[in-house]
């Protein structure tokens, strides 16, 4: 009897826990039903979202024209900071976006990423002498007035030897870093100030970007005085108090969880709207519900995340333009780090006709529908459309997805079916198989749109096999052409300043790809010459076309796509307006319920 | 008593190094280095990477690297982290005291959750109300904690909204205030239950199992026929010796204590040690990721030998010498 009643109560657990189970997993199920139906009418999605800045407008009129005053926005952010709130020091994109929040430089770049001036004015007559006129009158947050005094101890401690951040590239290029940075000198040559609100910068020779790759964000002196370059970037004044020159200063900050911020009265540039910003760390699994109960403002979210922050009645999805493309790469040879060149050339993938063929085979739409919830688009170049530099399809070959033409030219290049197996052998007649690999971290996703991509070659006929490698460990082997990397899947991000040099040029460490033509590297010297191009964009933009129409005849890679960026914000914010360099000025922004 | 604890303490020296040499290699074998993974090429530049890697000594010997460390490392210099540019020991104190928090709140849920329930269910075995808590207890072990805690944010955050879905406190309130405080414990509670929901099940269910085993012994017998209450003899006689085995755990919650939970924490974006370890094998932030691995092991030696004396205090029978 007993037994039997106790048998009883496991069924009715089990029963229960089932439930509770089989309600997790339905979840995920349904979740998983969700992208996929919305993958179908993403084409309508996208629509709707092109039209995003309309949207954005649309919000400004429904809430009446006058921004309101007051009330506390959270904005989210999907990782944890590593709480190096300096632009001199940071390290990953979660800082930066903080920091933006409340600091700003003295140059900012349009929707067209052309430097504006922001704090300071420029002229130069040949690019290689630069004045700079500072704004008077504006303060730091701790009362200070920014002078051009600011800017030079953000220079030079930049170029100490001290300095333990990524930025001195940034700094080389001005006239006499070097030897400061060896300490042959005790100041750096090439900047001279004139008075207070007057410098004049030399850089060592005169370049067509030379604005734009210089460091134009200015350091607050009076809060680093004391403390040696070599424990800055761990110091209370980028740690804990930072310092800056924007519409919102730093009240609070719980490192690794949030930042308190708070109006900065003495702002030179207009009047901040909001009481409060609150910085909050969300983990990734919290977002949406976060989103959807109105715990967060604003935060950035993955793509895939879209379609369902698009359903919700209390946040709005915002998409513009990225700046990363991404890539299926080919080894085409092997690069020596000490002599800075390629050594030897790999002829398994050189076949033009090959690489043309893989290209023709893949869908791109259908597959960036899939994985990126369309928040994307095919792109045939390795510049993303939103830069000025970009070439119009116009005048490239556009590689629609064609497997017919991807049979016949592999047909014409040799690689037939010669032994019945199913499968092309190469030219010689020997087994051929393709070796793709793809970057692991631990998301099932990644893995499955990496055999996609391999579904589309094996539909041509090419064998093809998938390794997933770990993160790291993968992009160790391909920076070291490890053997086993033939064919890879990557990313690059590009920056304001379109030279792609050390991403292209044939003695790049980061020219994975190990892509060597003369004249490819001819057009992007050229493009930096000051004695070809002078200071005309134009003749600029010409000779990286030329350069676009020769890597995408040559496809040393296929260019896969290019991604818009995905954010969200609460319907109850006004004033918020994105481009391709960003978000506009915080002091713009607004609570407008 | 002593001289036991002293051989203990001074054995834990051998081990220590051998798991520092261990740990050591293994982490520098894992691939890449806190350079290394993807490349923003507009934030970062090659000669950048490589001065780094040669400021930091990465590209020495391994053994060089080990014999660097560990010099400093006795000498209670621990480094400075690659990742928050910051010496080690004050990011670790930075965030022990979060987790220290989190630890004795999730604990005293468990002990109090445990006795309770456990010495119900021992004293009343196989009615409805032990089935319940049996099957409570099998549900709490079953469930992943990243399970248990998505789901608490879901239901009690989201759903509810009765509990903050992030962080360890309000950013806004000022700090020392009372409402600091009740913040800082609203922020905890359910982490602490999600992180205690494992052992509180287990604890139940050895306490029970004991209780009942206990029950049937002669000593009870005895004090039965003597005339002892029942409440007496279950809550004096029983609970003393079935409290033993728990004993072996506590050890190991004094280590749980400090070392943090590395999934709870991290699904609550609650900042504590657990956090801290899980970004640093991520980033591969060798000093941090040493430090941890250090204090972990030193605890968890530490924990046992707090378990073996506890037993002869609770057990005179068991007293070692």
């Amino acid at each position: 009897m007993k037994n039997k009643k106790s048998l009883y109560w496991l069924l009715a657990m089990l029963l229960g826990l089932s439930l509770v189970v089989a309600a997790c997993g339905g979840d995920e199920a349904s979740d998983t039903d969700e992208t996929d139906n919305t993958t179908d009418n993403t084409e309508q999605n996208d629509s709707t979202d092109t039209n995003d800045t309309s949207n954005d407008s649309d919000e400004n009129q429904s809430d009446s024209n006058e921004p309101k005053k007051g009330g506390t926005m959270v904005f989210g952010v999907d990782s944890e900071p590593e709480g190096l709130f300096n632009w001199a020091f940071y390290g990953i994109v979660t800082d930066a976006d903080i920091i933006s929040l409340f600091d700003e430089g003295l140059i900012e770049y349009d929707e067209n990423l052309k430097p504006q001036p922001n704090l300071a004015t420029w002229e130069t007559e040949d690019n290689k002498t630069f004045t700079f006129k500072f704004k008077e009158g504006v303060k730091w947050h701790n009362g200070d007035e920014l002078t051009v005094h600011d800017w030079v101890f953000a220079l030079e401690t930049i170029a100490h030897p001290d300095y333990d951040g990524p930025r001195y590239a940034n700094v080389q290029t001005i006239e006499g870093a070097e030897a400061y940075r060896n300490g042959e000198a005790d100041s750096i040559s090439g900047v001279e100030v004139i008075d207070d609100y007057t410098i004049k910068i030399t850089f060592d020779k005169a370049r067509v970007n030379n604005l734009t790759n210089l460091w134009t964000y200015p350091m607050n002196r009076t809060a680093f005085e004391g403390i040696p370059v070599a424990e800055m970037s761990g110091s209370d004044p980028v740690r804990r108090n930072p310092v800056g020159l924007g519409p919102y200063k730093v009240e609070n900050i719980i490192p690794g969880e949030s930042v308190e911020l708070v109006p900065f009265e003495d702002y030179w540039n207009g009047e901040p709207k909001l009481d409060k910003i609150i910085v909050k760390v969300v983990d990734r699994s919290s977002v949406l519900g976060a989103l959807e109960n109105g715990e967060i403002d604003f935060i950035t979210v993955h793509p895939s995340m879209g379609p369902q922050v698009e359903k919700m009645n209390n946040a709005d999805l915002v998409t513009y333009p990225g700046l990363a493309y991404y890539y299926v790469g080919f080894k085409l040879g092997k690069f020596d780090n000490e002599s800075l060149e390629i050594v030897e050339k790999y002829d398994k993938y050189a076949n033009k006709n090959l690489r043309k063929a893989m290209y023709y085979a893949i869908d791109r739409e259908t597959w960036i529908d899939a994985f990126f919830s369309g928040y994307g688009k095919p792109v045939n170049r390795p510049v993303p459309s939103a830069h000025w530099i970009a070439a119009d399809d116009s005048e490239l070959n556009t590689y629609p997805y064609d497997p017919e033409k991807a049979k016949q030219l592999l047909d014409e290049a040799g690689y037939v079916d010669v032994n019945g197996d199913g499968w092309r052998e190469d030219p010689n007649g020997d087994e051929f198989v393709v070796k793709f690999s793809h970057y692991d971290v631990g998301d099932p996703q990644y893995e499955a749109r990496a055999k996609a991509l391999t579904q589309y070659w094996n539909d041509i006929g090419l064998k093809t096999e998938l390794d997933m490698v770990e993160v790291n460990l993968y992009y160790e082997m391909i920076e070291k052409d490890n053997p086993e990397i033939e064919v890879f899947y990557g990313g690059w991000g590009t920056g304001a300043d379109p030279d792609p040099s050390a991403l292209w040029k044939s003695d790049a460490l980061w020219n994975y790809t190990r892509y060597d033509n003369p004249e490819s590297d001819q057009l992007l010297d050229d493009a930096l010459d000051i004695d070809i191009v002078g200071t005309s964009d134009e003749k600029r933009k010409d000779l990286y076309v030329e350069w676009q129409k020769i890597v995408n005849e040559d496809l040393p890679m296929l260019y896969i796509t290019e991604l818009e960026e995905t954010v969200a914000v609460s319907k109850r914010m006004g004033g918020m307006e994105f481009a391709v360099s960003g978000w506009n000025n915080p002091v713009e922004w607004y609570i407008a319920e | 008593m002593l001289k036991y604890t002293l051989r203990r303490i001074l054995g834990m020296i051998p081990m220590l190094f051998l798991i520092s040499v261990v740990v050591f290699t293994l982490a520098l074998a894992m691939p890449g280095d806190p350079f290394s993974g993807e490349i923003d090429p507009n934030n970062t530049d090659p000669e950048y990477i490589e001065e780094m890697r040669e400021k930091l000594g990465l590209n020495d010997p391994i053994h060089v690297q080990y014999g660097r460390w560990i010099t400093n490392f006795v000498q209670g210099d621990f480094g400075k982290s690659t990742r928050y540019k910051m010496p080690v020991s004050d990011l670790i104190a930075e965030r022990m005291p979060n987790t220290i928090f989190l630890g004795v709140t999730s604990l005293a849920i468990t002990y109090i959750l445990a006795f309770a329930m456990g010495m119900y269910a021992g004293r009343r075995p196989y009615t409805p109300g032990d089935h319940f808590i049996g099957g409570f207890n099998y549900f709490g072990l079953a469930i992943p904690s990243y399970i248990a805690g998505v789901f608490a944010i879901y239901l009690f955050s989201f759903q509810l909204g009765w509990i903050p879905f992030q962080g360890s406190v309000d950013i806004t309130l000022e700090k020392g205030t009372l409402d600091y405080w009740i913040s800082k414990i609203h922020h905890v509670i359910t982490p602490a239950i999600v992180l205690g929901l494992l052992s509180t099940a287990s604890y139940t269910q050895f306490l029970r199992n004991d209780i009942i085993e206990n029950s049937r012994k002669d000593f009870v017998r005895t004090a039965r026929a003597k005339g002892t209450p029942e409440r007496k003899i279950y809550n004096v006689h029983i609970l003393r010796n079935s409290v033993i085995p728990l004993i072996t755990f506590l050890g190991f919650d004094i280590v749980t204590l400090v070392n943090g939970a590395i999934i709870t924490e991290a699904i609550f974006t609650y900042p504590g040690i657990g956090q801290l370890f899980l970004s640093s094998v991520t980033n591969q932030d060798y000093p941090v990721l040493m430090t941890l691995t250090m204090m972990f092991s030193f605890l968890v030696l530490l924990g046992n030998l707090i378990a073996d004396i506890l037993y002869g205090v609770v057990d005179p029978r068991i007293r070692l010498d």
